[in-house]
């Protein structure tokens, strides 16, 4: 599995999800396996994409956000899984990319246990481990919310997207999704979703 | 003599729920906790991070999706929130109130805070974010509702620094 498939794999189980993923390998398999839909994609600021999750998911209770992580990104801001136990957005799922490498600065490792879904454990936080697509669509359907999904794959080839967005572009499209104005694929109007 | 009206605190924070703002994010400090005390006591949702550079990422996201955040931290945390700041809050214009505690400036005793406290306003004008001081009470309901409008209306992080001269605590 590559990071493309496991993000597609999360896609199809969280189809309305308002998704935010953190700059790199997150941001370009999430623009290569929604063909570029109105995500909150970042393109930069590591360490600070479940920030922003828990912000959106926070004004937004009424939808389901999921957060896509690189795993040297959630090292980097690693405090906010505290925030997270301590919050407990009830709309939230985390999904980790874990691979053990900063691939967006040239694959070095990262050099620590990758045990991300036993850390969400330790917090209370509801977490599972998935390796195939099959696995991350059955835990992601299960979990409880908030929720952490450390999805462990180990073809590392690069979902081929740019992760240098344009910043603006995507604030006006993600704004549109809140709104309905945008549905998931970023193509049509969608006024049944963001009237809550 | 005797206490005739609200503290500077109380007052900032009544402007800032009369500004609207939906839900505070900081990181604690001693002349900010007066402040917090009023928002949470106004009603407003208060979430304590354990990050500056944390504050600045939920505030983005808030916004993002609709919503109007403040963050306050301490002149000292300024350091730690730059990349988020830079990255995120400025270049999408997810702009915010951020209200910042002056130390390291006016009757500073500690000399670890002084080198931050000393360049916050610098480093913020670099990064495009202008430091609206505030050095006495009187200027707070103005200074509120003017940064309020420049990052409601123009998408800017409007940073509101708490001057020394309000007092220690």
């Amino acid at each position: 599995m590559n990071a493309t498939e496991a993000v597609r794999a999360v896609l199809n189980a969280e189809p309305n999800a308002l998704f935010v993923a953190s700059l790199g390998t997150a941001t370009s398999a999430l623009r290569a396996a929604s063909e570029d839909g109105p995500h909150l994609y970042m393109g930069g600021s590591m360490g600070s994409a479940l920030a922003a999750a828990l912000g959106v998911a926070e004004k937004r209770p009424d939808r389901p956000v999921v957060a896509i992580v690189g795993d040297g990104e959630l090292l980097m801001g690693a405090g906010s899984l505290w925030s997270l136990a301590g919050i407990r957005p009830r709309n939230l799922l985390v999904v980790v990319l874990t691979d053990g490498f900063y691939t967006i600065t040239g694959g070095q490792p990262l050099g620590v246990p990758p045990i991300f879904a036993d850390v969400a454990k330790a917090l209370g936080i509801d977490a599972g481990i998935a390796q195939s697509g099959a696995e991350i669509g059955e835990r992601a359907r299960a979990l409880a919310r908030p929720a952490l999904l450390e999805i462990r794959y180990d073809d590392r080839v690069w979902p081929g997207p740019s992760p240098f967005v344009d910043p603006s572009v995507v604030r006006w499209r993600f704004e549109a999704r809140v709104s309905g104005d945008l549905s998931p694929d970023g193509r049509t109007a969608s006024s049944s979703e963001g009237s809550g | 003599m005797a206490d005739l009206g609200p503290t500077w605190q109380a007052q900032l924070a009544q402007a800032l729920i009369a500004a609207r703002i939906e839900i505070a994010v900081w990181v604690p400090d001693k002349r900010l906790a007066p402040i917090a005390d009023a928002l949470a006591g106004g009603g407003l949702r208060m979430r304590t991070l354990t990050r500056e550079e944390e504050c600045v990422g939920y505030a983005a996201g808030f916004r993002a999706a609709g919503g109007f955040p403040l963050v306050m931290f301490q002149s000292s945390g300024l350091g730690n929130s730059l990349n988020a700041l830079g990255s995120l809050a400025v270049p999408y214009g997810l702009g915010f109130p951020l209200v910042i505690s002056m130390r390291g400036t006016l009757g500073e005793e500690n000399p670890s805070q002084v080198p931050l406290g000393r360049t916050t306003a610098r480093m913020l004008e670099l990064l495009g974010i202008q430091a609206l001081n505030v050095r006495d009470p009187e200027d707070i309901s103005a200074v509120v509702a003017g940064a309020v409008a420049l990052a409601r209306g123009a998408r800017q992080v409007a940073a509101i620094t708490l001057d020394g001269q309000l007092g220690k605590s």
